[in-house]
């Protein structure tokens, strides 16, 4: 690999997402597991950022490290007494082996000749910018359906949510 | 747009993640450390402390929070379209006009059934 | 640069009314929250008639767009299907959703959680169930699954509104936090998945990768790995929603914590909008997908693997069950694997259409079938959760002889015996797998077949040949309750007895 601008920002981004990873299912604090996931989620925004889709590294930022973290956050602090885990975590050995043959299978698969040679493919050299990705979202050869269908199921969550999380005063 | 644009943005994440750093740990670093038992327990008026210091949080603000994620959302999805809503013309609008009304009613829901009232 | 249609040019060229039914439904709900809100204390009345009333509508105007049938129209360029195979199971959705509105006030009342919020929650499920089955791209399938599963999890935990701490109250939490947990562990993998094939077919529209998938497989480079890969993960993804075994962990428990007529209408309308996303996925996008020389697809050995397990495991495990719904449960996982069996049989090439139309079939007889079991189930059950056991169904034929009657039929129909809905739709499963050369997969289907006979049996058996222990039940169903048995019977003895009916209103269906 060429040490460029991108490559460097490769293996710190990666280091950011691996290690909240780790991090996040590692500790026994709840709340230190948040903020790890915080870094890790820091991590994927990084990546987008080196694929050219600086509005996706931002609405990672805003909904993923923004709410979904608080929101996380707010979880752990509802209950009682999980902030410290008490229990050993006792699967160590058969989960890493699990995720260790997981991680051999997509690496062999990936990268070794299995269905044939590796082709190098490259990004198009025309990068999406946020300007087309508004006009793909109502775009009738675009995102028009999925764009619609999105608020129906915004409003269908937003419904449940109320109705699951408030006092029932009929 | 190349991944160099980007270099001032790193420098201002880089150079406040590190001022944030630095403050938090200077004085543990440069300031003497005297510990006693006194010193170390949770300050309640003098009282010895009763319990945990970590207190469990009211259900409404899990709420506000699944609230707050929702319209998030939809942010993120008004502003692509925001940027280039001169391209897009009436028949943007129009989309966009069914999209918010859609949600609206979500909106007005959540507003008569008292999901915005703290009480 | 993007050119701005105008409005009428989108409406006309878009072919909008093609998507009549689905969002006019989606229209009449968000009315009908309106409606709820300001309607005052006569909600109580109004909001089932309206979800009754907006089925009714999307109904007419399904019968109106689907009447040619004939032709496959795409929407929206590509987007949205709608043919023959969409207006079908949109039908069958509909009239789920009726049957499962039918039985839920009597139950809700019962249970004292009377809420609008209930048939809205219901009527945007079965919306995102009709966008799924007309899903010409993996991002709709995705929107649309989510749009099909969200209501369904509050739906299960709708008891737990009544915070009184009862038996009843955890249990459907509890399904309400199982379903939700595994529903977004298995989105999750159908995202991948759709995620991994566009990686390697460069788009997520199915008719496209049907064009393009040949080429990546002949370019033997690592993209085919991506297309294998993301090909298993859309088969796990949609797996956990439809419930084939290995991924059925979740539904016993799940649908014996949910409300009855919510069980009901997830076992249907669920598996609905997952099947018919794998048919058009496997079916019309993947059937190219083929490693070996042959004409089978490369999905094929998988889809039968799961379907046998699944045929085995549910059939035989619904043997212990002692609850009514647990049973149900598990004999839903295994009308899945029946279904699976169509869906392997797709795989061979030339028996793509008869094995989609013998899954429609089932499908259409499942869901008037099971609807009609729970129904019965749900009128003998006790507010306080009793009375859903085996044994609580003992001497129905005396106390009440025609829901023993309408039960028995049910149980009928859903072992196969001819003369019901049931042995047409495994009929032409069976027929399909013959014809695709997986006899062994039919043989399984048959003998599992007379393995359900045992569980479905008893309940005949505890019903006509064993004394009750002395209590009649008492009629506690109300008339809307009689009218969703009574279409459920007359759908399963129609389509039963009138057999070639089935199987005419599906020869149009072709989405290879």
């Amino acid at each position: 690999m060429e040490l460029n601008a991108i490559s460097i920002g490769f293996v710190v981004f990666t280091i950011f997402t691996l290690g909240g990873g780790i991090g996040v299912v590692t500790t026994r604090n709840l709340f230190q597991g948040t903020i790890w996931l915080m870094v890790s989620l820091f991590g994927v925004a990084g990546y987008f950022v080196l694929l050219s889709a600086p509005f996706l590294a931002a609405v990672q930022i805003l909904v993923y490290i923004g709410a979904i973290a608080i929101l996380i956050t707010f979880a752990v602090m509802l209950t009682r007494s999980v902030t410290r885990i008490k229990t050993r975590y006792i699967r160590l050995v058969p989960s890493l082996l699990a995720s260790l043959a997981l991680f051999l299978i997509l690496l062999l698969g990936v990268t070794m000749p299995i269905f044939g040679g590796v082709s190098p493919e490259h990004a198009p050299a025309t990068v999406a910018s946020t300007r087309d990705l508004g006009a793909a979202l109502v775009d009738e050869n675009g995102y028009v359906v999925p764009f619609l269908l999105a608020s129906v199921l915004l409003t269908g969550a937003m419904i449940g949510a109320i109705f699951i999380a408030r006092d029932d005063t009929a | 747009m190349t991944i160099l644009e980007f270099g001032p943005v790193s420098a201002l994440l880089v150079i406040s993640v590190a001022l944030a750093l630095i403050i938090a740990n200077i004085s543990r670093v440069m300031g003497p450390q005297r510990p006693t038992y006194r010193k170390s327990v949770p300050y309640e008026s003098g009282m010895k402390p009763i319990g945990p210091a970590t207190r469990r949080l009211p259900i409404k603000f899990y709420l506000v929070a699944v609230l707050f994620i929702i319209f998030d959302i939809e942010v993120i999805f008004f502003l692509p379209w925001a940027v280039s809503m001169r391209d897009l013309g009436v028949y943007g609008l129009t989309v966009m006009a069914v999209f918010t009304l859609i949600l609206i009613v979500g909106f007005i829901y959540e507003w008569k059934k008292g999901g915005l009232e703290w009480e | 640069m993007f050119e701005s249609p105008t409005i009428a040019e989108f409406v006309t060229q878009s072919n909008l009314a093609s998507t009549l039914p689905g969002t006019l439904l989606v229209a009449w709900t968000l009315l009908l929250v309106l409606v709820d809100l300001f309607a005052g204390d006569e909600r109580e009345h109004w909001t089932p008639l309206g979800a009754c009333l907006g089925l009714g509508v999307s109904f007419v105007a399904n019968l109106f767009v689907y009447a040619p049938a004939a032709d496959q129209q795409t929407a929206l360029y590509g987007m949205f299907i709608a043919d023959a195979f969409t207006g079908f199971l949109n039908i069958v959705i509909l009239v789920a959703t009726l049957l499962a509105v039918l039985m839920s006030r009597d139950y809700l009342m019962r249970a004292g959680i009377h809420r609008g919020e209930y048939y809205i929650l219901t009527l945007l499920s079965s919306a995102g169930a009709m966008f799924m089955v007309a899903a010409n791209d993996l991002i709709v399938v995705f929107v649309a699954l989510e749009l099909l599963s969200i209501p369904l999890y509050i739906l299960a935990a709708f008891r737990s509104i009544k915070n009184d701490g009862g038996e009843l109250a955890l249990k459907s939490e509890e399904s309400g936090m199982k379903y939700f947990i595994l529903g977004a562990f298995s989105s999750a993998f159908l995202v991948f998945g759709a995620a991994l094939v566009y990686g390697a077919s460069g788009t997520t529209n199915i008719p496209q990768i049907l064009e393009v998938a040949p080429a990546v497989v002949d370019a033997a480079s690592s993209a085919t790995f991506y297309l294998v890969v993301g090909t298993a993960l859309l088969i796990v993804g949609l797996g956990f929603k439809v419930a084939v075994v290995p991924f059925h962990m979740w539904t016993p428990d799940v649908y014996e914590g949910a409300p009855t007529p919510v069980t009901a209408l997830m076992s249907v309308t669920a598996k609905i909008g997952g099947f018919a996303a794998l048919l058009r996925i496997l079916v019309t996008a993947l059937s190219v997908l083929l490693l070996v020389d042959g004409g089978v697809a490369a999905w094929q050995t998988t889809i039968s693997i799961i379907a046998a397990l699944t045929l085995v495991l549910g059939n035989f495990v619904a043997i212990s069950q002692r609850n009514l719904k647990r049973m149900l449960a598990y004999s839903s996982i295994a009308h899945a694997g029946y279904i699976m069996v169509a869906l392997a049989a797709a795989g061979t090439a030339g028996s793509a259409d008869s094995a989609t139309q013998g899954a429609l079939v089932y499908i259409l007889a499942y869901m008037f079938t099971n609807l009609g079991a729970f129904a019965v189930v749900m009128t003998i059950e006790r507010v306080d959760g009793g009375g859903g056991n085996i044994d609580d169904i003992t001497g129905l034929a005396r106390s009440r002889p025609l829901l023993a009657m309408a039960m028995t039929i049910f149980m009928l129909s859903l072992t196969g015996i001819p003369l019901t809905a049931g042995f047409v739709g495994k009929f032409m499963v069976f027929a399909a797998a013959v014809q695709a050369g997986l006899v062994g997969l039919a043989v399984i289907g048959v003998l599992t077949s007379v393995v359900s006979a045992f569980y479905y049996m008893r309940v005949v058996v505890n019903m006509y040949l064993r004394d009750s222990s002395g209590e009649l039940l008492p009629a506690l169903e109300t008339v809307y309750v009689r009218w969703a048995i009574n279409i459920a019977l007359a759908g399963t003895l129609i389509f039963g007895i009138f057999y070639p009916l089935a199987s005419n209103l599906v020869s149009m269906v072709s989405i290879a």
